[in-house]
């Protein structure tokens, strides 16, 4: 379970987020919406620590985040990201990309290793792309190879952030099939989002940001269809 | 007998040959200590203490600034003073390595940067420490990227051990060798041009070896990034 508590952030004289709570059950998938800079995106590196909070408190299956003893390496290894930009490491085969971090992080053999990165790859549809480089893949290849690389590592949760905000429109597709895929599986999964309708059929729920500030939380397609807050009816207006 | 024909003789070849082995030794020497300080020096300023990052960015001003020439009799002159002398072989390789050093930190300090901050966020949150990803991702990224410009770098250095002749370093390298010879016979231009074929032969070497290196590379994945 991810507890959210009172979190604000700021960078320089901007306030990102300003006082966030948010709870997130295991199994759950939550959707965050709303428009650019709202502090969605800021909001998923502060819960697996990339970014440092300035007060409020992150917690993970009752652990402190941001506590100064807390081991966030080890943390972030039951906490899968995925990114906007793919970021594939570029010097590698997707084998190799899903390989490195369990061998090198969780100290599996590398035969082992390899053998677990085909059977993700191959979950998200790669499995004839095993000696493919990123710069052979199209976008929508390269960002499940994100995400088999993430799901390598066996996390609790997946973070996922505006990952298909940067593919072609007809590579849209693809990704999500495979996030819907991960819902059906039952891993928990918080992703930033501007797939509304994709959001109301997999989300178990709907979070609405506005200037680092959460507007309305609810179930998916309530949340969706009828929104009571002036603010989501004005963004969904607009964006549906 | 031979030092007083004033025709291009076996053992003047042999001389030249000698000074091409001292240049190749000297280069090869200074390359790889100079590479390793400045690989150490790029990575400190890519840490992000301001302290550090000036303090190293003043040592790289000052390196760059000072003609070699300079350096290379003022650090020799410092050792003697100081009470420490050493030969100027020795002294010559280690001011070649660190004038070396300060141009490699620049173009460690590029590579760094070349890797996207994103890319680094994904592999801290799969779970790396910083070490895992700045060997494993920072670094194979970064040097692939700015291979090249080392490259150019190490060429021009081999050049530049010429200027180790001011120490009077014996026996002598490529050009000091090439100056004896043309001063007794009197042939600079052929001299000069067997001289440059020496410098290009060894310069081809080290490039072709680069590109061997980087080819295995190519076929092993193409950095855009």
């Amino acid at each position: 379970m991810i507890k959210i508590e009172g979190v604000r952030k700021s960078f320089g004289a901007l306030e990102v987020l300003k006082g966030i709570d948010l709870t997130v059950e295991r199994g759950e998938v939550l959707c965050l919406i709303g428009g650019s800079g709202s502090g969605k995106s800021t909001l998923l590196m502060c819960i697996n620590a990339l970014e440092g909070i300035d007060a409020g408190r992150v917690e993970v299956d009752g652990i402190d985040v941001h506590a100064p003893q807390t081991e966030k390496n080890k943390l972030r290894q039951k906490m899968g990201i995925v990114f906007q930009q793919f970021n594939a490491f570029p010097h590698l085969t997707a084998r190799d990309n899903v390989a490195l971090a369990p061998r090198r992080v969780l100290g599996q053999n590398k035969v082992e290793t390899l053998e677990l990165a085909e059977h993700h790859l191959a979950h998200v549809g790669l499995g004839d792309k095993l000696d493919h480089f990123p710069s052979e893949l199209s976008g929508g290849q390269q960002q499940r190879l994100a995400i088999a690389r993430a799901l390598a590592m066996k996390p609790d949760y997946m973070l996922l952030d505006e990952v298909t905000s940067a593919l072609d429109p007809e590579l849209v597709g693809e990704v999500l099939d495979t996030l819907r895929l991960l819902a059906e599986e039952g891993i928990t999964m918080i992703a930033v989002t501007h797939e509304i309708p994709f959001a109301r059929e997999v989300a178990d729920r709907v979070a609405f940001f506005h200037q680092g500030v959460i507007h309305e939380v609810g179930p998916a397609k309530s949340l969706i269809s009828n929104p009571q807050m002036e603010r989501t009816q004005e963004f969904l207006g607009k964006i549906l | 007998m031979n030092n007083l024909t004033l025709t291009f003789t076996a053992n003047d070849f042999m001389l030249m040959l000698q000074g091409a082995g001292i240049t190749f030794v000297l280069t090869i020497v200074s390359g790889f200590f100079g590479s390793l300080i400045g690989f150490i020096i790029g990575w400190g300023r890519s840490l992000g203490l301001w302290w550090l990052y000036y303090l190293l960015g003043l040592f790289i001003e000052v390196v760059r600034s000072v003609p070699l020439i300079i350096q290379f009799v003022l650090f020799n002159s410092f050792l003697a003073i100081a009470g420490y002398p050493i030969d100027p072989f020795t002294s010559g390789i280690i001011t070649l390595s660190i004038y070396i050093a300060a141009y490699v930190a620049e173009v460690v300090k590029a590579g760094i940067d070349a890797v996207p901050p994103t890319m680094v966020k994904a592999a801290r949150g799969l779970g790396m420490s910083y070490f895992q990803c700045f060997r494993f991702v920072v670094v194979p990224i970064g040097t692939r990227s700015v291979l090249p410009s080392w490259t150019g770098l190490m060429l021009g250095l081999m050049k530049d051990t010429s200027l180790i002749a001011v120490l009077g370093a014996s026996p002598p390298e490529l050009l000091r060798s090439s100056q004896i010879i043309i001063t007794r016979i009197q042939e600079p231009l052929a001299i000069l041009i067997g001289a440059g074929a020496f410098y290009f032969i060894m310069c081809h070497f080290i490039t072709v070896a680069v590109q061997r290196y980087e080819t295995s590379w190519a076929s092993k994945g193409k950095v855009t990034a």
